[in-house]
């Protein structure tokens, strides 16, 4: 099929043709972008916490009304982890300050040495030696705390940091570059002469910060060993699979009995964490999935719509090529032909205009550099849009009987 | 002769209900796509207290150690340590101070039966509710003295009241409030400033949900030993232990505020905060050279920034759908008055001038922008829904008003107007001649 | 009543220039009945499109009712148009959109007639052609000779001067054209000037005066005899519409 003449005729008639090109370029630009951003958020709301199994676990909150002296306090925490461990179906509960995915807890910064600065701000994690078995944490190098590590705290009074403290990999990577063990090393809160330091006994895969923010920081946590008197605990329970609803009611009611003086008490799952987490990451890719519909279904409307008018305006000429012998494929072939040249130009400006959309989107917002897979990607669908879309309207000019030549109208 | 185009114009796109349904729709769509992200983004970017908002200032400074700092990088904490608020408080700036920071704890009625109030609210000082227009239900803010004597008085939420007293006016009554007994001063109307720009959550409740159930004086909090709810920021000196350790430390959790009456005031606090800050560096407390800053209620919430980038983001991908959905309609609309050659053909041989035709197919254009614009409102109600589901900062801004209301409209004439320009002007310069004979 | 002297149309596009008309010259007086003839090519439909006021000319002048057309811009053009001349075409040229009423009623909006008046001028003009009782239908649903009819009525509802048809009874079979050929002649008996384009020299012979157009000039052939009007040697003429092929 020869290309020429169609171009010529495409030529003579810009408007229609050029606005088709408009808009395959316009959708190809948002779809790419769009498809981006979705895939980007996907992968961030889908990262591992280091737990061995979220569907299972789950936080007991509580908070006294009036907290109990120091002493009572300890006691009641070590009481209620017992009674909590117990309940059937409990595969480990430990006393822990806070849990990833909450956006709520504290953060230390640390550093290797006491003159490097600016220090790495980690997520500082307070718990015992339970914290790595209920969680599931894989420790890749060194060891869990043992017993007598663990430092009772009265916030009132003391300022003691813990001895020891495990790291994630992540944040040990951050720390020692170089180094292929860190087990022994010490670390240090902060920075200057007066700064503390406890030394590295164990090395875990992973553990999410509270807040799990963008990027590799959001694996750069430090748990300390220690049994805190505040007027709130949170418990952490892992339970045997299908068993976390039950046992979560369960668990409040062992609490409440607990202790005779009024509390507050809630549980969460680590399912719910996630979910309130991600809910705007999840709830933005969603939307820009629906947008990205939208532009196919829009863009092929409007293809469907100028190839018919095209057919529509063209009867008599296409009635006259039959006349003078083209056959029904020919005709098909021709409205394709055009229609695969107008894409292809709209591809063409669609490829730099989602460039430019992606370099302004990477200016004004946190958003990495469009890999060119997507443009790839855009280009076929949109490629296949065209044709599959030109279709219909080109079968009925194929359609067209070749009498229509000789009316007069 | 407007009213006969206006008629001409719903027949037209009556006779074509197929390609009208298509250009109403994809008009729709795009509105609505850019309406719901736009009504959010603006409820977000709105001004909580515009009649105040330039008078109201929070200051900024930098409290921070020498060790990690970097001369000109942004300072990360936004609030300030106790001893410097207490320092403003008696500062004599401006013409109101204030000092606020959260505290959040039980509520016990004294009806058994009833449970056990979880609560969060605002430890603060009596000028708070003058400088931001907080409505009274029953009674008023606590008295100065109240403040200066760390009285046990309270200012509760209407949604507290009601749980704990029903429509009873409780001024005066007494309520068990964090294990202690206080008394009522007053009970506030709704007030939901958006965003809550006092004291802005940056944690998991966000800038623009939920309201304040009590208001306790600042010094009550702090002899009461109250710590703040929300994030405490504590860089470089080691803390000493327990409350006393806190208040005396650089830790910063006290969000302040100053009130002013014009822009010369402005600079006079301005003035004292380099004053100030000057004199703590000269005392060896301060050690970094950063710069005091000054912040309108405006300028504080860009600093922090409230609004979510992914919420501009929304608003800019629907903007780009929206110049797609104007590019079809504008396909489209060629392809509907390619059709009628012959009508203008006509229309001009009886005496049409081309403006009356321009007019007559401008006003159509307008017809399917108002059909646009209506279903696109529809449309706006549900993206605005499904919005909603994605946080509840969204589902608590999420209005459409009247001035929303009418944008949609003018949204949707304009982008039709806009689409209908090119395929008008061909259709008025078509050549009547040839149309009527080649029919 | 419709005057033209030395008037000339030439089409332009990059490459030809084509003479329409040269030179042409004709005078028809108020209430004549005047029949266009001509080959095809010979200048005809543009000779109709220039005193319709569809299309300007190139040189030379054109009077119509004593205004000199040369002068005026599309809206005064329009205004001409819309007062003093009325169309009938080959086609019909309906707004299918609209039903007979709104058909009719179409020259009257331009003219900017207050509602009354025009509703009283179109059920005149409707029934003058004998579908008054069809108001509400659209042309779709009328026969040819209908369609027709309810054009004239458009035509006559302006009350125009001149009517300006162009093979009103070619789309028709031989006994709805004599009809409408009958109420054309009645409405030219009621004074209206009648200038009609036809192929047919039966309709030709029918009239007063018939203006036989070769190569873009006028041979004046005045009726009563009809032996005058046996067929002229046809040219084929070299010209042609460039354009609107």
């Amino acid at each position: 099929m020869e290309i020429r003449p169609i171009f010529s005729a495409l030529m003579r008639n810009k408007m229609a043709p050029l606005l088709v090109a408009a808009q395959v370029a316009i959708s190809l630009a948002l779809l790419a972008n769009a498809l981006h951003i979705v895939k980007e958020r996907t992968v961030m709301s889908s990262r591992q916490t280091g737990m061995v199994d979220e569907a299972s676990t789950f936080l007991l909150d509580l908070r006294h009304l009036k907290a109990p002296p120091h002493e009572e306090n300890i006691a009641l925490q070590l009481r209620q982890t017992q009674l909590l461990a117990a309940i059937p179906g409990v595969l480990g509960a430990t006393w822990t300050t806070q849990m990833p995915l909450t956006r709520s807890g504290s953060q230390s910064g640390i550093t290797h040495s006491r003159e490097v600065k600016p220090s790495v701000a980690a997520s500082r994690y307070y718990s015992t030696d339970g914290f790595i078995n209920t969680m599931g944490l894989k420790i890749i190098e060194g060891r869990d705390f043992k017993a007598e590590e663990i430092a009772i705290v009265n916030v009132e009074t003391d300022t003691i940091q813990p001895a020891t403290v495990i790291i994630t990999r992540a944040l040990a990577n951050y720390l020692f570059p170089n180094e292929v063990s860190v087990v022994g090393k010490p670390i240090y809160w902060g920075q200057g002469a007066d700064a503390d330091s406890s030394t590295i006994v164990g090395v875990v895969e992973r553990l999410q910060t509270t807040n799990a923010q963008r990027g590799v920081s959001a694996e750069y946590s430090a748990i300390s060993p220690a049994r805190i008197s505040s007027p709130r605990s949170d418990f952490v329970i892992r339970v045997e699979a299908g068993q976390r609803d039950r046992i979560m009611a369960e668990s409040e009611e062992v609490i409440r009995k607990s202790h005779a003086q009024p509390m507050i008490i809630r549980t969460e799952s680590v399912e719910k964490h996630r979910a309130e987490r991600y809910r705007n990451d999840n709830g933005l890719a969603w939307m820009l999935i629906a947008v990205s519909v939208l532009l196919m279904l829009i863009t092929v409307s409007g293809i469907v719509g100028m190839t018919a008018l095209w057919v529509s305006q063209r009867r008599k000429q296409i009635g006259v090529r039959r006349a003078l012998g083209a056959t029904q494929f020919d005709i098909l072939r021709y409205f394709i032909t055009e229609n695969i040249l107008i894409t292809t130009l709209g591809i063409a400006t669609g490829l730099l205009l989602a460039i430019g959309l992606n370099q302004l989107l990477v200016a004004k917002f946190e958003l990495a550099k469009l890999p060119i897979s997507y443009l790839t990607i855009g280009s076929v669908i949109f490629f296949l849009l065209g044709i599959v879309a030109a279709y219909a309207p080109a079968r009925r000019a194929a359609s067209i009987s070749p009498a229509l030549a000789t009316r007069s109208v | 002769m407007f009213s006969y185009y206006f008629k001409l114009g719903l027949n037209s796109l009556r006779r074509n209900p197929i390609l009208t349904a298509l250009m109403v729709l994809t008009l729709a769509v795009g509105v609505a796509a850019s309406i719901s992200t736009l009504t959010v983004l603006t409820a977000m970017m709105s001004d909580p207290i515009p009649e105040k908002s330039r008078n109201l200032l929070v200051p900024l400074i930098d409290n921070g150690p020498l060790e990690g700092y970097e001369a000109g990088k942004e300072q990360e904490q936004s609030r300030l340590p106790y001893r410097d608020a207490v320092t403003f408080l008696n500062s004599q700036q401006g013409i109101r101070r204030t000092a606020v920071y959260t505290v959040s704890g039980a509520i016990e009625p004294a009806q058994a039966n009833l449970p056990v109030l979880d609560i969060s609210g605002s430890a603060t000082t009596a000028d708070f509710f003058t400088m931001f227009e907080v409505p009274f239900l029953f009674g008023g803010a606590w008295r100065v003295e109240d403040d200066t004597a760390a009285a046990n008085v309270v200012v509760i939420s209407k949604n507290i009241s009601e749980k704990l007293f029903g429509n009873d006016n409780p001024v005066g009554k007494r309520i068990r409030l964090f294990g202690l007994d206080y008394q009522v001063a007053g009970v506030t109307a709704v007030w939901r400033p958006s965003p809550r720009f006092v004291n802005v959550f940056n944690n998991q409740r966000g800038a623009y949900v939920g309201e304040e159930d009590v208001f306790i004086p600042f010094a009550n909090a702090i002899a009461t030993q109250k710590r703040h709810d929300g994030s405490t920021w504590c860089m470089g000196s080691k803390m000493g232990p327990g409350y006393q350790g806190l208040l005396d430390s650089e830790c910063t959790w006290v969000q302040f505020w100053f009130e002013v009456t014009n822009a010369a005031e402005r600079t006079a606090v301005h003035e004292y905060l380099r004053g100030f800050t000057a004199e703590q560096r000269k005392l060896g407390r301060y050690m970094r050279n950063n710069k005091d800053q000054v912040f309108d209620v405006m300028e504080w919430m860009a600093h922090l920034g409230v609004v979510s980038d992914d919420r501009k983001l929304s608003a800019w991908l629907a903007f780009g759908f929206l110049l797609l959905c104007l590019v079809n309609t504008v396909g489209l609309l060629l392809a509907k008055f390619s059709t009628r050659g012959a009508e203008v053909g006509v229309r001009r041989a009886l005496g049409a001038s081309r403006r009356q035709i321009f007019n007559q197919f401008f006003v159509e254009t307008a017809v399917l922008g108002l059909a646009g614009g209506a279903l696109g409102l529809i449309l706006s109600f549900g993206g605005l829904w499904l919005l909603s589901q994605q946080s509840l900062q969204i589902a608590a801004v999420a209005r459409i008003d009247w001035q929303m209301f009418f944008l949609t409209f003018a949204l949707a004439v304009s982008a039709s107007l806009i689409a209908g320009i090119w395929p008008t002007w061909r259709a008025c310069t078509i050549s009547p001649a040839a149309e009527l004979k080649s029919q | 009543m419709l005057k033209m002297k030395n008037l000339s149309k030439i089409y332009r596009t990059h490459m030809i220039e084509t003479h329409a008309l040269r030179g042409f010259e004709i005078n028809v007086a108020q209430g004549e009945f005047v029949t266009v003839t001509g080959p095809s090519g010979s200048g005809k439909t543009s000779f109709l499109n220039i005193a319709g006021l569809l299309e300007e000319f190139s040189s030379g002048e054109y009077f119509l009712d004593g205004v000199d057309v040369s002068g005026l811009n599309d809206a005064g053009r329009s205004k001409l148009r819309n007062e003093k001349l009325g169309f009938i075409f080959q086609g019909f040229n309906l707004i299918p959109d609209l039903n007979l009423f709104d058909n009719v009623d179409v020259p009257l909006r331009y003219r900017g007639l207050n509602a009354s008046e025009r509703k009283q001028r179109i059920e005149d003009a409707l029934s003058q052609v004998g579908l008054a009782s069809r108001a509400k239908h659209y042309p779709a649903e009328l026969s040819g000779g209908q369609q027709q009819r309810v054009a004239i009525a458009r035509a006559l509802a302006g009350k125009p001067k001149v009517l300006l048809a162009d093979e009103p009874t070619g789309n028709l079979d031989s006994q709805m054209a004599r009809s409408v050929m009958e109420l054309l002649e009645d409405i030219n008996a009621k004074g209206t000037t009648i200038l009609m384009v036809t192929h047919d020299p039966e309709l030709a012979i029918r009239t007063q005066r018939n203006v036989h157009i070769i190569d873009g000039q006028v041979s004046d052939l005045v009726r009563k005899d009809p032996s005058l009007l046996v067929p002229q040697p046809i040219r084929v003429a070299d010209s042609s519409h460039a354009s609107h092929a």
